[in-house]
């Protein structure tokens, strides 16, 4: 394992700029999810760390080690594609025993075995190890992927989407894996998604990326209750957190020059009106079994939140709403700290 | 209102093609339409082959119409298979296939696999690869009876040019050892564009990121060759090897062309025995026998590679 260094690294495919002067540090044993939408640079990010496509300005060091003129093979990261990308004539353990069987490392076919043995019980695919590639459902083809990527020992692992293709269930179940693996080998690990979830609970710190810039890095935490501006608080949280023009509702202690108020479930309190005065009507409840989702109009704006599965609330219900120190935003969408 | 229109269009078609029609089922409908195909088959393949299996087990003659046709059994074909000139004939026709088939798919997956490097103007060159496949191979065996002229040739000049031998003792088609190649050739620069083809299509429907992957896990470009690249165009490649292979099994317009069989019989492939036999000794039931021997080999041999190439699909 090693870390990695992206120095001021841009890449454009003609007027397109995919990547913009990036600088991100992935330390050793780390595992970072840079999430964004599609086309905002995350897999052309990793495929220049692999070596794929080859950097208009700037450096990318692996191990200490500058690798910016380097070829894939030279850099030695591993790379779990979007697709399946098996090499479909081959079986399961040939397909496992591929990058082990490059001259460069000369192993001894007995090596070969014990190793993806280990690694197919590591995914949970050694139970098919001698079916065809083909002849897999689409979890098993990425476990197989992962797999593949897993029997070496890189200097870093990297991961386009490798769970997008797969139904929840197992998407779900594959998430704790990964990370479990992750753990057991204190593997350096970059992870890209666009989904939420996956960066939450997979990553050690997450990278927001848009239009090919690095918006913000930091811990799930940091990312969630302190977000840079507009676009990473839109990013993170389910529903989404409601964005308010100032003067909507009560707008309490408020830093100066704030112009949009961030408000997710737990910044809002809401309750029955009872005494005639109401800031919102209900619009809906929308049953989700261990949830609620709140519908609320207020004025000409409307708020989703969250809401007990017991709520006594209902369509058409009058209700206050007060913010519980929500996020402040200035004219430029940046956040404005409090205090 | 929607009655009235649908009345008044009932009432404009034609009374009796009206009444015909109604009274045809879909699936009625549905022969009629096939029926022109179905009877063209018929005439011009279904009922010759039938006809040429009841030839086989007579001694008819074609230029002797007159003459009663007697049933005589099995006879011909026993004696096509004791005929060392048929045998002769056969082995002449495997060793014409064998050699340009293994040309061709050699020749021919090479330049598939340069044309696919897409290097600038790979279009341009598949197109001037692609022009000997696209004549007729009429022209095509009269122009290189010319190119093969001792005395006139541009061949036999150019091999004289670069060996030095005088061009006046290549005759590439009246040599004994040489005219087979001669054929070889020819057949090899026009249908190796054909099986270039074939191998290309195999070549792009790999996808990219499974070299970038095998890049990735270090794979070397002769490794991503033989694991990646061969066995994913492998079907295609037999693909174009069955249809050059059922193709050259009856080949017959450039032999017939070029040498007409000669010099002596070193040329004389399994179709052009046939010809004489049919065309020239007049034996028609002889030669239908023949025919359907020849047919029966094709037909099983191929069934035989289809099941082979099925089982490389299905890896």
């Amino acid at each position: 394992m090693a870390d990695v260094h992206i120095k001021g690294v841009s890449k454009a495919f003609g007027e397109h700029v995919a990547v913009d002067t990036l600088d991100l540090h992935v330390a050793d044993g780390e595992f970072v999810v840079l999430l964004g939408p599609t086309g905002a640079g995350k897999t052309t990010t990793l495929r220049l760390i692999a070596g794929l496509e080859r950097p208009d300005t700037g450096s990318i060091h692996i191990g200490g080690r500058d690798a910016t003129m380097l070829s894939p093979a030279e850099r030695d990261t591993a790379f779990v594609f979007q697709q399946y990308s098996l090499y479909p004539h081959l079986s399961v353990y040939d397909n496992l025993a591929f990058p082990l069987r490059s001259p460069a490392r000369r192993l001894s076919e007995d090596a070969v075995r014990r190793r993806v043995e280990d690694v197919a019980k590591m995914v949970r695919i050694h139970h098919k190890l001698n079916n065809r590639s083909t002849k897999l459902s689409g979890g098993e083809m990425q476990r197989v992927a992962i797999g593949r990527a897993l029997v070496r020992k890189p200097s870093i692992y990297l991961m386009d989407e490798p769970l997008s293709s797969l139904d929840a269930k197992l998407r779900a179940e594959l998430r704790l894996e990964l990370k479990r693996i992750q753990a057991e080998l204190g593997a350096t690990m970059l992870y890209v998604t666009h989904d939420q979830i996956e960066a939450m609970t997979m990553a050690d710190r997450i990278g927001i990326l848009a239009d090919g810039v690095l918006v913000q890095i930091g811990t799930p935490r940091t990312i969630y209750s302190e977000p840079a501006n507009l676009h990473v608080a839109a990013r993170l949280g389910q529903p989404a957190i409601n964005l308010l023009p100032t003067g909507l509702l009560p707008d309490g202690d408020m830093p100066a020059g704030t112009k949009t108020i961030g408000a997710r479930t737990e910044h809002l309190s809401i309750g029955k009106a009872s005494n005639g005065h109401a800031d919102g009507v209900v619009d809906w409840v929308e049953h989700l079994g261990d949830q609620n989702h709140l519908h609320v109009t207020v004025g000409t704006k409307k708020l989703v939140t969250l809401t007990d599965p017991d709520t006594q609330l209902e369509k058409g219900d009058k209700v206050i709403i007060r913010y519980r120190a929500p996020l402040f935003f200035d004219q430029a969408g940046n956040r404005i700290a409090n205090r | 209102m929607l009655n009235r229109t649908a009345d008044s269009v009932a009432r404009a078609t034609p009374e009796p093609l009206a009444r015909k029609v109604r009274g045809i089922s879909d699936k009625g409908l549905a022969w009629l339409f096939i029926s022109p195909t179905i009877l063209l088959l018929l005439a011009i393949n279904i009922f010759p082959l039938f006809w040429a299996i009841y030839l086989s087990f007579t001694n008819y003659r074609a230029n002797r119409p007159n003459e009663v046709v007697r049933n005589v059994g099995l006879a011909n074909y026993k004696r096509i298979l004791g005929d060392q000139d048929i045998w002769i004939a056969m082995q002449t026709t495997a060793h014409f296939v064998f050699w340009t088939i293994l040309l061709q798919t050699l020749i021919g997956f090479t330049l598939a696999w340069l044309i696919d490097r897409k290097f600038r103007g790979h279009a341009f060159w598949t197109t001037i690869i692609l022009v000997p496949m696209m004549l007729s191979p009429a022209v095509v065996g009269n122009f290189w009876r010319f190119l093969y002229e001792p005395q006139i040739g541009l061949f036999a000049y150019a091999i004289s040019f670069v060996t030095g031998i005088p061009a006046t003792q290549i005759g590439m088609l009246s040599n004994v050892s040489l005219a087979p190649w001669s054929i070889v050739i020819v057949d090899t620069w026009m249908w190796t564009p054909y099986v270039m083809l074939i191998c290309l299509a195999g070549l792009r429907s790999i996808p990219e990121y499974i070299y970038e992957a095998a890049e990735v896990d270090r794979a070397s470009n002769w490794r991503q060759f033989w694991s990646i690249t061969l066995p994913m165009a492998l079907p295609f490649i037999m693909l174009a090897v069955l249809f050059r292979g059922i193709e050259n099994f009856k080949m017959f317009d450039m032999v017939n062309l070029l040498t007409g069989g000669g010099p002596g019989s070193t040329t004389e492939v399994a179709s052009i025995t046939l010809k004489r036999q049919a065309f020239e000794s007049w034996r028609t039931g002889y030669s239908s026998a023949f025919a359907i021997i020849l047919f029966v080999a094709v037909f099983g041999l191929a069934n035989i590679y289809v099941k082979a190439l099925n089982k490389v699909k299905q890896r």
